[in-house]
């Protein structure tokens, strides 16, 4: 496979080898954090350039699998552009919040208004949900969306009972309670795959 | 819930995406029906009826 052929596979990829990348790479951010190998500002910046560079074709690589499996609809564009819009938008919101908050130690009122910021792109996508069960005339893909909503709903509520028990007995550490937006975007991205698969 | 959508498609020489046009909706759900994945709504079943000029009770079996 020469150079040409190897990116041309890349940049063709499914929505799931883009969200598993963002996902790994964001991962390795926050590991290399922790570790001290980068600092605050670098952490950030690099949050800030890999969420949208990996949203954006992870957006397009959906609605092309959802043309090629005859699964698109206009209804469903519109849900995909939305949602790559609020999910851009958290993932360049949560890293700078977390480190103004880190850096300049504001008041309450601030501190309050900074956490109402990051949260409203997680209005916008739940927003976006909604519009798009509301449009969607197919009955067979709103279906699918809520049976995927309900895969990402389980994986939060299950995991989050587990973590938490396990919190309880002292045998992991902490997790913010934010964790669940990405928990449920995975949990439901485990759905669509599976019911893509042929299994209800 | 059976059903006889494939044969009747065939007949017809209407592939699924021929169908899913005639019905106005996407071509994985005329593939989900068919295939017993997904039982269409009352409204999609009438229209499924009217689009091949059968009773209901002729393309939907029990079952």
């Amino acid at each position: 496979m020469n150079a040409n052929s190897a990116m041309r596979r890349v940049f063709t990829a499914g929505p799931a080898f883009w969200g598993l990348a963002m996902f790994v790479a964001m991962g390795a951010i926050v590991a290399l954090r922790i570790l001290g190998a980068i600092d605050a500002i670098v952490s950030v910046a690099l949050m800030l350039v890999v969420g949208p560079a990996m949203i954006v074709p992870m957006m397009r690589a959906a609605d092309r699998l959802a043309r090629e499996k005859g699964c698109g609809s206009p209804a469903g564009r519109r849900y995909i552009m939305r949602m790559g819009a609020s999910s851009a938008a958290y993932t360049v919101l949560l890293p700078v919040t977390l480190w103004c908050w880190e850096h300049f130690r504001p008041g309450t009122v601030v501190t309050v208004l900074l956490a109402l910021a990051v949260v409203l792109p997680v209005f916008a996508m739940f927003g976006a949900v909604a519009r798009y069960l509301a449009e969607e005339t197919d009955e067979y893909l709103r279906h699918r969306t809520v049976s995927a909503l309900l895969w990402g709903l389980g994986a939060v509520l299950v995991l989050g009972s587990l973590w938490g028990f396990l919190e309880t007995f002292r045998l992991v550490p902490h997790v913010p309670g934010w964790a669940v937006v990405p928990v449920w975007a995975i949990g439901m991205g485990i759905g669509q795959l599976w019911m893509g698969a042929g299994k209800r | 819930m059976k059903n006889r959508l494939k044969v009747l498609r065939a007949e017809r020489g209407w592939s699924q995406q021929d169908l899913a046009d005639r019905l106005e909706v996407s071509r994985q759900s005329v593939n989900a029906i068919e295939t017993g994945k997904y039982d269409p709504s009352l409204p999609l079943a009438f229209r499924i009826a009217e689009v091949f000029a059968m009773r209901i009770e002729e393309i939907f079996l029990k079952g």
